[in-house]
C-alpha cells in the first residue's frame, strides 16, 4: 500500500525579527503513489521546510498538504509516514535492534513475534545483520544511517521522506547506499521523496525531479526521468541519463538559449 | 596512594600531639579511637538515625525532583514555578528554616528528613531540568513523527538523555543531604550525629566532637562516591557518542 503526496499551492512565511521571510511560494507537487521523486535546489531554497511541511512537523501558511487524501498528522497516526534525517538521529543508549524497534514500541505492539521478525528482516535488508546488539557509537556513519532507514521502514510506511540522508557520507559509500535504498524502496513499494543537493543522485533515484529556486522558494521546473528500473550504476553512462541531468542543470542554472527537450518527431515530408 | 597519604597524615598528627605541638582541643587520632572504645554507644546510637534520615530525605528529594522536573519540561506553564521554588528554597539558609519547620511539624524524625530533602534538592532539580532539555531537535521531531504522547516522549527520549545530567546532580546532592540531616538534628533530636555534636560541645568532649566531624565527612564521601561509581559505569557505555555525523 502507498499514498499519493499532494502539495497544493503551499506557501510558508517565517516571521523573523525584521521583515517576514517568504520561505515557500505557491508550491505544487504531485508524487504518484509508489513512485520515487526528488527535490533539488540551492541551500536555503526551502526544500527541508517543504519536507517538514509534508511530514506535518509544521503547518503551512497557505495551501494544503495531503498524503493519500489525509492530513500529514492523520497519516502519521496511521503509521503512514517514515522520515530519515540528515543525521542518523539514533538513540545512543539503544542497540541497533532497539532503535529499529522504537517505532513499534511507541505505536504499540499487537503481535510481538511478527514485529521482531519484521525488524530483524529489515536489519538484514539494510546489511546490518550481526550488528543487532551494537550501540550506535560502535558503527560507522553509513551503518548508522542504514539503521535509521530500517527504523523509518519498520512500520511499513506508505510515504518515505528522506532529508539528504547521505549528505554526510563520502561519494563511494553514497553510491552504494543509493543503490541499496532503491532496492529497499522497490521491495517496500512506498512512495518516496528525497531532498538532495546532487543532480546525479536526483536523476539516478527518481521518476520525477522537482527543481527549486531560492528567495522565495518555489518550484521552477519538473523533470520526468523515464529511465528503466531497476537502475544500475551503468545507467549513469547512458545518453538518456545525461539528457535528464542536463535538463535538471538547466532548471537550476537557466540557459541562455532555450533548447527544445521534446523527443524529435518524424519530420513530415 | 590516597591510603598512604591518610596514614602519613594520621601518623603526623599523632607525632605532633605527643610532641606537645598541638593544643589541647585538637585530640590525637588515637584519642578518637579510645573515645569510641570507651563509649561504643557514641557510634551505635547516633550513626544509624543520621544515615536513615539523610537517606530518606535524599530519596524523597530525588523522587520529587524527577516528578517535578518532568512536569516542568512537559507543561510549559509549570517550568517557572518549579525552577523558582527550587531556587528560593535553596537561597534561604537551612539554619533559618530549621526552627520554623520545627514549629510547624515538631522536632521528630519528619523534621530531619524534611530538612535533609530541602538541603539537597537544588543540584538535583538543576541537573534534572537541564538534562530533560538535552535531547536535540531532530530526536524530538522523530518522536513527533512517531506520534509519541508526552509520556512516551519522556520515557523513550527525555529521561534517558537526561541520565548523565541527573547523575551529576544526584552526586553533588548526596553530601548536602547528610549536612541537612545533621542541621535538622540540631533543631531538636535525641540521637544522631548532629545531637552527638551538641552534647559533645556542651560537655567539652573534644574527641567526640572530632569524631562527629570525621563521620559526617565520611558519610558525605560515601554518598558522593556511590554516584561517582554509577556515573563511571553509565558513561562508559555512552562514551564517544556522536549524535550528528
Amino acid at each position: 500500500m502507498s499514498r499519493d503526496i499532494l502539495v497544493d499551492q503551499v506557501g510558508m512565511v517565517f516571521q523573523g525579527r525584521g521583515e517576514p521571510v517568504i520561505a515557500l511560494e505557491k508550491v505544487d507537487m504531485h508524487v504518484q503513489a509508489g513512485s520515487f521523486a526528488s527535490i533539488i535546489g540551492p541551500s536555503g531554497c526551502g526544500k527541508s521546510t517543504l519536507l517538514r511541511l509534508i511530514a506535518g512537523l509544521m503547518k503551512p501558511f497557505a495551501g494544503s498538504v495531503t498524503l493519500g487524501g489525509e492530513s500529514p498528522s492523520a497519516a502519521r497516526r496511521d503509521r503512514g509516514l517514515g522520515f530519515v534525517f540528515q543525521s542518523p538521529t539514533l538513540m545512543p543508549w539503544r542497540t541497533v535492534r532497539e532503535n529499529v524497534e522504537l517505532p513499534q514500541d511507541i505505536m504499540g505492539r499487537k503481535d510481538r513475534r511478527a514485529e521482531s521478525e519484521r525488524a530483524a528482516a529489515l536489519i538484514e535488508l539494510v546489511g546490518l545483520k550481526g550488528f543487532e546488539n551494537a550501540l550506535p557509537h560502535e558503527l560507522s556513519g553509513g551503518m548508522q544511517q542504514r539503521a535509521a532507514i530500517a527504523r523509518a521502514l519498520v512500520l511499513k510506511p506508505d510515504v518515505l521522506l528522506l532529508d539528504e540522508p547521505f549528505g554526510a557520507l563520502d561519494e563511494i559509500t553514497r553510491q552504494r547506499m543509493n543503490l541499496e535504498l532503491l532496492r529497499i524502496w522497490a521491495e517496500s513499494g512506498t512512495s518516496a521523496l528525497l531532498v538532495t543537493h546532487s543532480i546525479a543522485e536526483a536523476v539516478f533515484m527518481s521518476d520525477k525531479v522537482y527543481v527549486m529556486s531560492a528567495r522565495p522558494g518555489r518550484i521552477t521546473s519538473v523533470i520526468d526521468v523515464d529511465l528503466p528500473r531497476p537502475r544500475k550504476l551503468d545507467d549513469m553512462r547512458t545518453p538518456a541519463f545525461f539528457d535528464c541531468v542536463n535538463r535538471v542543470r538547466d532548471g537550476l542554472f537557466g540557459r541562455e538559449s532555450p533548447v527544445d527537450h521534446t523527443v524529435p518527431q518524424q519530420i513530415e515530408a | 596512594m590516597p591510603l598512604a597519604t591518610i596514614i602519613a597524615l594520621v601518623g603526623l598528627a599523632e607525632a605532633l600531639k605527643s610532641g606537645g605541638v598541638l593544643p589541647m582541643y585538637v585530640p590525637a587520632p588515637s584519642q578518637l579511637v579510645t573515645a569510641v572504645a570507651q563509649t561504643p554507644s557514641l557510634l551505635t546510637e547516633n550513626l544509624g538515625p543520621t544515615v536513615r534520615r539523610a537517606s530518606a530525605g535524599y530519596a524523597i528529594a530525588a523522587f520529587c525532583t524527577i516528578v517535578a522536573a518532568s512536569l516542568a519540561v512537559t507543561v510549559q506553564r509549570l517550568y517557572g514555578f518549579v525552577y523558582n521554588f527550587s531556587v528560593t528554597m535553596h537561597s534561604v539558609p537551612i539554619i533559618a528554616t530549621a526552627p520554623l519547620l520545627a514549629l510547624w511539624i515538631g522536632t521528630g524524625e519528619p523534621l530531619q528528613i524534611t530538612i535533609a530533602a530541602l538541603a539537597c534538592q537544588f543540584p538535583m532539580v538543576v541537573g534534572a531540568i537541564q538534562g530533560l532539555q538535552a535531547a536535540d531537535a531532530r530526536q524530538r521531531e522523530l518522536m513527533e513523527i512517531l506520534s509519541a504522547t508526552k509520556l512516551q516522549t519522556l520515557r523513550y527520549l527525555l529521561l534517558p538523555s537526561a541520565l548523565p545530567y541527573m547523575i551529576a546532580g544526584f552526586k553533588i546532592a548526596a553530601p548536602t543531604a547528610v549536612l541537612g540531616a545533621i542541621t535538622g538534628e540540631w533543631a531538636g533530636a535525641d540521637r544522631g550525629i548532629g545531637a552527638m555534636m551538641l552534647y559533645a560541645l556542651s560537655s567539652f568532649n573534644t574527641p567526640a566532637l572530632w569524631l562527629a566531624i570525621l563521620i559526617t565527612g565520611f558519610l558525605a564521601a560515601i554518598g558522593y562516591g556511590f554516584w561517582a561509581l554509577v556515573e563511571s559505569v553509565v558513561t562508559v557505555s555512552s562514551n564517544n557518542v556522536e549524535l550528528a555525523e
